[in-house]
């Protein structure tokens, strides 16, 4: 099988891989590179948990075969969101409403939520919810989820969005 | 004492922020997929193809030549070939010559160094089976129930009866029957199964993992794998989601591992993609329950009769405590002095089901309560005035014969739910099959009204002795605190943050300074399995008393020590003594620690001496005690498609004192979406290859951020006095009763009933279009 060599931008620094063809984002990022905080659940674009955002668009990393991204592709995963104003103020906004239970689909809530701040940092319920869509919780009911991502809105000062 | 006066900080009964949210938010907690074992070997199950058949032969092909790979079967169980669950009926693996009895049932077990080998060689093995006719399904069964009962192949059978069934049909006025479905449900917890067995030099072995009742695969292995209970240690990494989907089965993974890893002397780690997760892993019991009930003009149920069958599956597990639990909630929510209920567990050639959140009582719920409705119609009275006549409330007799005390909140929530959904004047509005000017779709409300039993059933609780200790440790940052050591798991539920709350209190010092580790049967006594509803209520008595012990421990030593025997208190984090200057607990437990080593506070749960159970006549007090709850759905019906919306639900919920009203809030939003689910869109069943019908998340539909409806969720405290700090049941709860409010509410939004789970948009066209194949 032949190898794949690319230097990406990931989480803010300059990473270089090397992967067979056909392997997935997720397994680059949670094998290779010891992120592990993108989890899998489905496997098969379904879920969300290994949500992770490449070129500013969320992107579901366990269908997305690492060899389609080019040279200098930028990849924040939940690891390099905590670095972002927007990001830690979406991590404190989800532990103080009690938006966390079991964590399995955390990480990729708070990727698709950022996402989805970045983009619209005043978002309606409706607009969180159809953000939040891809991602599955099966413990939280989402409603303090949506709470979270509210509250982290309400947070963000109206200069410095992002 | 001394004449401060401010009070310490209680934490009891406020919404302390949970004590794993941080690494949970940042990915940085480690489950077991997350953790890097080193040179572990990679197991996988290979399975019968067929439903049901004798097996002939196990033959492994050339992918065997090799080296690293380890194929154990039958022959390779250093015991007897048996899993103990409740009846010891179940092989561990299927035996050359004997029957196989569900597709997919382990025949062997694969080991290699890396995932692939494994998974190619145990394509590589061909299982030979001389196929027999199975029985797949509940519907089968029940036919065979309803045609000849005695030819019915049960597994258990229990019968509760109380006064005299066929006085009260001679007393009715009228009566009322009809049967309701409800179908399998999968978890779905979003971690999948998996754990690793460690073999050790002593021939024991550790099983680490997504592991819910880490006590159960130490009993329930001991004669397959030949190993005491001291020789098999569990303990849990952190679980994404369990929801009694971790309790029964990761014994049986347990035990798959351990074969190969034991004929190896490998670790060995099985772990589950989604979809050998829903194929191979137990749902929640598909149910079918009739109720025959007799009333007076009055209302006043004058007789209810009761047939609830579950199919178990092929083999019993745990099925028949899950048929325990749906019989003793089938009729617990109303007055009546006669009563029959009959439980039977059915066995098919289908995977056996196993826990599921609720275990058995969201399916009786959701029978009783599409009842009621049906009988307040016929009466001509509306569902609410009907509950509010002939619900139980404190010192009304449950149909095992049990005096509900005033710890009971029944009335209040269903008061406060009629109330704060404006129920009375929505159900006026409800469209009842007609839309009325303006409408675009049809609208209705509707009503359950339920119990749940909170810890074991009957007597268990008295028998089991639940332990916990509370102990004085060094943690990692070199200073003094607290050690929680009971084996209750964290799955998401919130029993670390509880559980510190609780400890805080009893001992009054900062949480900051209290760990509960994972559960580690290695160090932990057995408090008993995290199920049933009782953790809060019976194992958080167990830390709070146990922590009580160790306050009492800590402030003998310190009067002693600090206070020339003066008496002293340990308050708000420190020592107080009358007249003397405070001494900080990191002082007092510093040099407690280095004058005798370790201290821990220990307690064994005790039940009031009164309790009577008698299993074999299910007479006596069946629970400790009963959450209460009222839910309230509001939903629209699209006409023309049929699809339907659950716009808002109210809960209601007594689960006696509240210890964090926002994990507790969390848990019935979580347990109320679980429910909407379950009633509106999660399908599964067992198809003609014996196979479950749905697979992934492409075909197994869960709800979504864009599903849930607006919660209206709120507290009535009774608390259970007996066990402080006077917490009952939640867990299950909120999984019990949306299901019959939803159907309610459609029968007010369309005006037909539907009698079976999940209410789907197809189920709906066909209640509303009987001329097209559907039946009203
Ligand atoms: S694991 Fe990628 S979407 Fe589920
Ligand atoms: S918190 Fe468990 S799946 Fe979302």
């Amino acid at each position: 099988m032949s190898t794949i060599r690319r230097t990406w931008k990931i989480n803010g620094k300059t990473v270089a891989v090397r992967f067979p063809a056909g392997r997935r984002l997720l397994d680059v990022l949670r094998e290779d590179l010891g992120l592990i905080g993108s989890k899998e659940s489905c496997g098969e674009g379904e879920c969300g948990a290994c949500t992770v955002i490449v070129n500013d668009e969320p992107v579901v990393s366990c269908i997305l075969p690492a060899g389609q991204l080019a040279d200098g592709t930028e990849i924040l995963t939940v690891e390099g969101i905590e670095k972002k104003r927007v990001g830690r103020l979406i991590q404190q906004a989800f532990i103080e409403v009690g938006a966390v239970q079991c964590g399995f689909c955390i990480p990729g809530m708070v990727v698709s939520s950022y996402a989805l701040l970045c983009k619209n940092p005043k978002p309606s319920t409706k607009a969180i919810r159809e953000g939040l869509a891809g991602n599955l919780c099966r413990c939280t009911g989402y409603t303090k989820i949506i709470a979270a991502v509210k509250l982290a809105a309400s947070r963000i000062p109206a200069a410095k969005r992002t | 004492m001394t004449k401060r006066t401010s009070k310490p900080v209680r934490l009891i009964g406020k919404g302390m922020p949970r004590v794993d949210a941080d690494g949970k938010v940042r990915g940085t907690t480690r489950y077991l997929n997350d953790i890097d074992y080193k040179g572990i070997w990679h197991g996988v199950v290979v399975r019968s193809p067929v439903p049901r058949g004798i097996l002939r032969a196990i033959v492994p092909g050339p992918a065997f030549a090799g080296d690293n790979l380890v194929l154990a079967t039958a022959k390779d169980i250093p015991g007897e070939n048996v899993v103990h669950m409740h009846d010891r009926t179940m092989p561990l693996l299927a035996e050359i010559g004997g029957e196989i009895r569900y597709r997919g049932e382990p025949v062997a077990v694969v080991a290699a160094a890396t995932p692939e080998q494994a998974a190619a060689a145990a394509r590589d093995v061909r299982i030979e089976v001389d196929e027999l006719p199975p029985l797949l399904t509940l519907d089968e069964a029940v036919a065979i129930f309803k045609s000849a009962p005695g030819k019915l192949d049960t597994m258990k059978e229990q019968t509760i009866v109380k006064g005299d069934l066929a006085q009260g049909f001679t007393a009715a006025d009228d009566v009322v029957e009809a049967e309701y479905w409800a179908g399998h449900q999968e978890q779905l917890y979003l971690e999948n199964q998996g754990l690793v067995v460690f073999p050790q030099k002593d021939g024991s072995i550790l099983s680490e993992g997504s592991i819910q009742c880490p006590y159960f695969p130490v009993h329930e292995l001991n004669d397959p794998l030949k190993l005491p209970p001291e020789k098999i240690r569990v303990r849990q990494t952190p679980i994404g989601g369990a929801f009694g989907g971790k309790e029964d089965y990761p014994t049986m993974l347990t035990g798959y591992a351990a074969l190969p890893a034991l004929k190896s002397g490998k670790p060995v780690k099985i772990t589950y993609e989604r979809n050998e997760d829903i194929l191979f892993t137990p749902k929640r019991h598909p149910v079918w329950v009739r109720f025959k009930t007799g009333f007076k003009k009055d209302g006043t149920l004058t007789a209810i009769e009761c047939d609830y069958i579950l199919d178990g599956g092929a083999y019993l597990t745990i099925s028949d405590v899950v048929m325990y639990r749906g019989i003793l909630h089938c009729a617990l929510a109303y007055r009546c002095d006669n009563v029959v209920i009959r439980g039977k567990v059915a066995r098919t050639n289908s995977f056996p089901c196993g826990a599921f959140r609720g275990f058995g009582a969201p399916q009786a719920i959701w029978g009783i309560e599409s009842h009621m409705d049906a009988i307040a119609a016929r009466l001509g009275k509306t569902p609410h005035e009907y509950r509010l006549q002939v619900h139980a409330r404190p010192g009304d007799v449950t149909p095992t014969g049990q005096t509900l005390s005033d710890e009971n909140g029944s009335t209040a929530c269903l008061k406060l739910a009629l109330k704060r959904s404006d129920f009375a004047r929505k159900l006026r509005q409800a469209s009842r099959g007609k839309l009325r000017k303006g409408q675009k779709k049809f609208v209705g409300v509707g009503l359950s009204f339920f119990a749940h039993g909170s810890a074991f059933t009957g007597d268990g609780e008295a028998k089991f002795k639940a332990k916990g200790r509370v102990e004085l440790a060094r943690l990692e940052d070199g200073k003094p605190g607290i050690n929680i050591r009971v084996s209750s798991t964290e799955m998401g539920q919130g029993v670390h943050t509880i559980f510190t709350q609780i400890a805080a209190d009893a001992l009054s010092l900062d949480a900051a300074r209290i760990r509960f580790p994972m559960a580690d049967t290695g160090l932990v006594p057995n408090s008993g399995p995290t199920v049933a509803s009782r953790t809060t209520m019976v194992v958080g008595n167990v830390v709070y008393r146990a922590a009580l012990d160790l306050k009492n421990q800590i402030e003998s030593f310190a009067a002693l020590r600090f206070f020339k025997g003066a008496p002293a208190e340990l308050r708000g984090s420190r020592l107080l003594s009358k007249g003397a200057r405070p001494v900080s607990f990191e002082t007092a437990a510093k040099a407690m620690l280095a004058e005798i080593g370790s201290a821990s506070g220990f307690f064994e749960f005790l039940l009031p001496a009164d309790i009577r159970w008698d299993q074999a006549t299910f007479k006596g007090d069946s629970y400790p005690g009963y959450s209460w709850s009222a839910n309230v759905a509001e939903i629209e019906i699209d006409p023309l498609t049929c699809e339907l919306e659950v716009k808002r639900v109210t809960a209601i919920v007594d689960i006696g004192r509240v210890i964090n009203p926002v994990t507790a809030t969390g848990q019935v939003e979580g347990g109320l979406t679980q429910a909407l689910g379950y009633a509106v869109m999660e399908k599964i069943g067992t198809g003609k290859n014996g196979l479950y019908d749905a697979a992934r998340l492409q075909t197994y539909i869960i709800p979504t951020a864009l599903d849930v409806p607006e919660y209206d969720v709120k507290f009535v405290e009774y608390p259970y006095s007996f066990a402080p700090p006077g917490a009952k049941g939640l867990g299950e709860l909120p999984m019990d009763g949306l299901a019959p409010a939803i159907a309610n509410a459609i029968e007010a939004a369309i005006g037909r009933r539907l009698r079976q789970i999940p209410l789907t948009p197809e189920a709906i066209f066909a209640a509303l279009h009987p001329a097209q194949g559907g039946t009203p």
